[in-house]
């Protein structure tokens, strides 16, 4: 198996290196002005319809996700939103019966196109999920799950990887010294931000969350957001929410989702204070959902 | 309208039926114990003066009970439960592997996928006389494709044996040496060839003509042959030694409990990959894990206290089986030669056991019962190590 999987990981390696090549350039190129007004687009999406059988689950939405910022999707249960995202990274490829037409858009990647390799797309979009779900290997293992994948690493390397990524999950002064404990013995808090080092160990350019938070108890939830709020000078974030303080706390823009459709997308800010739509304002202000 | 009247049940009443059923569900319990109790009761009573040293020692003596013992039983059972499991747990965890994770998405193939899921829950309900019947015909005959073995003649396909001729020299010594066609059973001395000495040397042997006078010398005597005289032909077998068909072997027994348990083992598989948690797939398949990654990092890990525990009940089934074993083994006490290869009879614990208990002479029924507290042994042995096996599992994966 070692051996089919070679040419595989020369692959990805290649890709590894011109994905680095091509946002170096792209750092460097004078286009790109600090502070811009116009944000970076990481993810363009376009008349996107995801179907479960003959249910249409969201309805012609167009969306561009800003690189480098928090975007929270809002709307009340049922509206599309987890759909919506798991899309970004094809885990709906998984559901019997889902379907999706129109465009996803990441960089150069068609990613709605038969022929995208879901792994390349996968390692390019990392995902937190609404449980925490580390492996039932020790800690150290489940960080470095991700580059034994995809990298032909040594293990120095990998353990700098690993210390990094806890680093940057604001998890390493807690676990330090128990790497090779189980990652099941830490708290759901911690869990859920061993899995975010998890996922940005493999070096993606974007987050999706899917209710990162709604297992978690109000202390372990304001370290992850406190964390994902840390986390958008890297990368572009997802993050789907229920919790309508949490979206105004820690994104920059919301998108408010309503039976399949967008009804409003902007600043967190305006969204929440001076929403434009009247259905938005009803449910900022907790009149339904 | 008149209000609905309501009148209360008695509450003595429901308390009554209440204590019955219980007293119901005792009764039916503590009559599986007692069944239970009387017949371990029956066995030790029985068996229990005939435990000894010899009994575990001793081998098959016809008519001689009190001197014979189960040592050959024992390592026989051991040998095809170890074959048995060799065979059945790769092929049985792959099929539960394919059957919950590797689901088909075209229509035809989830059909057959269906077909199949179905089919093994079918299986695990057949009697295992009849994977016996089936042992017989595919693994000790081979459904006839293969030429039978004879007396006298060896296999046609075989692998792991060699041949060598034999015969003496005119000074009375053993020596041999190799064969170049397995199917001439008789060597005629013609030309000079090396042979090899009963001490390992190896000697050039002289051929003399029929005419000539025999030398003297007795280191020359060692070392020649008249032309003519004839050597005969043996075969010496590793332990591998296999040849096609299996015939009435421990192999044939052993593949054939397979058969017996590969439902089983598919079943406790996929009831232990099952119970693997859905978001522990979904992690891995974040992270770009292909679906062999998933299996192999994710789910197997998981899964593979459920699958041990699973394995090791059903070697415990297999290695109490009697009805296929003695369909295509026979009912063997016991072989002078014990047990050198694959290709050898022996005798198991169950079929020792069921041959004693027929046994015309009383003492062997009383030895059978203490086989029988043997193989209990065993068996417990054997389900307390699943649940030992299970519970370190489980502590090691909640991290403790």
């Amino acid at each position: 198996m070692a051996m089919v999987l070679q040419p595989e990981r020369m692959e990805m390696e290649q890709q590894i290196k011109s994905s680095a090549e091509s946002t170096s350039a792209e750092s460097t190129s004078p286009i790109v002005v600090e502070g811009a007004a116009a944000p970076e687009t990481a993810v363009s999406i376009k008349s996107f319809s995801a179907f479960y059988g003959d249910f249409q689950a969201i309805c012609e939405v167009d969306l561009d996700i800003a690189a480098k910022t928090v975007t929270s999707l809002i709307g009340p249960s049922g509206c599309g939103k987890s759909t919506f995202l798991k899309w970004i990274n094809r885990m709906n490829d998984m559901v019997a019966g889902a379907w999706a037409t129109g465009s996803i858009q990441l960089n150069d990647l068609q990613v709605l196109d038969r022929q995208t390799d879901v792994v390349a797309l996968r390692r390019r979009i990392g995902m937190v999920f609404q449980k925490p779900n580390p492996f039932p290997k020790s800690i150290f293992d489940n960080v470095a799950y991700g580059p034994r994948l995809h990298f032909r690493i040594s293990k120095s390397e990998l353990a700098d990887l690993v210390q990094s990524s806890l680093q940057k999950a604001a998890l390493w002064d807690e676990v330090k010294d128990r790497l090779n404990r189980s990652a099941l013995g830490l708290s759901g808090g911690q869990q859920q931000r061993l899995c975010i080092a998890r996922a940005i160990a493999i070096g993606p350019q974007i987050l999706l969350m899917d209710e990162p938070c709604s297992a978690l108890d109000p202390a372990s939830t304001s370290r992850v957001e406190d964390l994902i709020y840390e986390l958008r000078e890297q990368y572009a974030i997802v993050i789907v929410t229920h919790n309508m303080h949490q979206a105004a706390r820690c994104s920059d823009r919301t998108a408010f989702f309503f039976e399949g459709k967008i009804v409003e997308e902007g600043e967190t800010d305006q969204v929440f204070t001076k929403p434009l739509k009247k259905q938005t304002e009803d449910y900022v202000t907790g009149k339904f959902g | 309208m008149s209000p609905i009247q309501i009148i209360q049940k008695s509450e003595a009443t429901r308390k009554h039926y209440s204590s019955v059923f219980a007293i119901a569900c005792l009764v039916i319990c503590s009559l599986v114990v007692v069944v239970l109790v009387t017949l371990l009761a029956s066995v030790v009573t029985s068996g229990g003066g005939w435990l000894s040293w010899t009994l575990l020692t001793g081998v098959h003596h016809e008519d001689q009970p009190e001197m014979s013992g189960i040592r050959q039983a024992l390592t026989g059972s051991l040998f095809v439960c170890a074959i048995c499991g060799l065979a059945a747990l790769p092929v049985g965890v792959g099929t539960a592997i394919f059957l919950e994770e590797f689901k088909p998405k075209h229509r035809v193939l989830r059909w057959f996928h269906g077909l199949v899921d179905l089919n093994i829950t079918n299986l695990a309900g057949v009697p295992s006389i009849v994977y016996g019947i089936l042992g017989l015909t595919a693994f000790v005959y081979m459904f006839g494709i293969v030429p039978p073995i004879e007396a006298n003649r060896p296999a046609s396909i075989e692998f792991g044996a060699q041949y060598y001729y034999q015969a003496k020299t005119l000074g009375g010594k053993w020596i041999n040496f190799p064969a170049s066609d397995r199917f001439q059973t008789i060597y005629h001395f013609k030309e000079p060839i090396s042979a090899t000495m009963a001490t390992g040397e190896d000697v050039q042997l002289n051929i003399l003509s029929k005419s000539a006078d025999s030398p003297e010398a007795p280191a020359i005597r060692d070392r020649t042959v008249f032309e003519g005289n004839s050597a005969s032909i043996f075969r010496r077998n590793d332990w591998w030694h296999v040849h096609l068909p299996f015939s009435k072997s421990i192999l044939s027994a052993g593949l054939t409990l397979a058969l017996v348990i590969l439902p089983i083992v598919i079943i406790a598989s996929q009831e232990a990959i099952r119970a693997v948690p859905g978001s522990l797939r979904e992690a891995a398949f974040g992270m770009g894990a292909n679906r062999w990654q998933v299996v192999r990092s994710a789910v197997i890990p998981s899964a593979i206290p459920g699958i041990m525990t699973g394995a090791i009940l059903s070697m415990s089934r297999a290695i109490g089986e009697a009805a296929p074993v003695l369909a295509v083994m026979g009912g063997v006490l016991g072989t002078t030669s014990g047990l050198t290869g694959l290709m050898d009879k022996a005798p198991v614990l169950p079929v020792t056991i069921f041959r004693w208990s027929g046994d015309e002479n009383a003492g062997f029924e009383h030895l059978s019962a203490a086989a029988i507290i043997v193989l209990l042994i065993v068996l417990v042995a054997m389900n307390s190590l699943a649940i030992i096996i299970r519970n370190r599992f489980e502590k090691k994966q909640q991290g403790v």
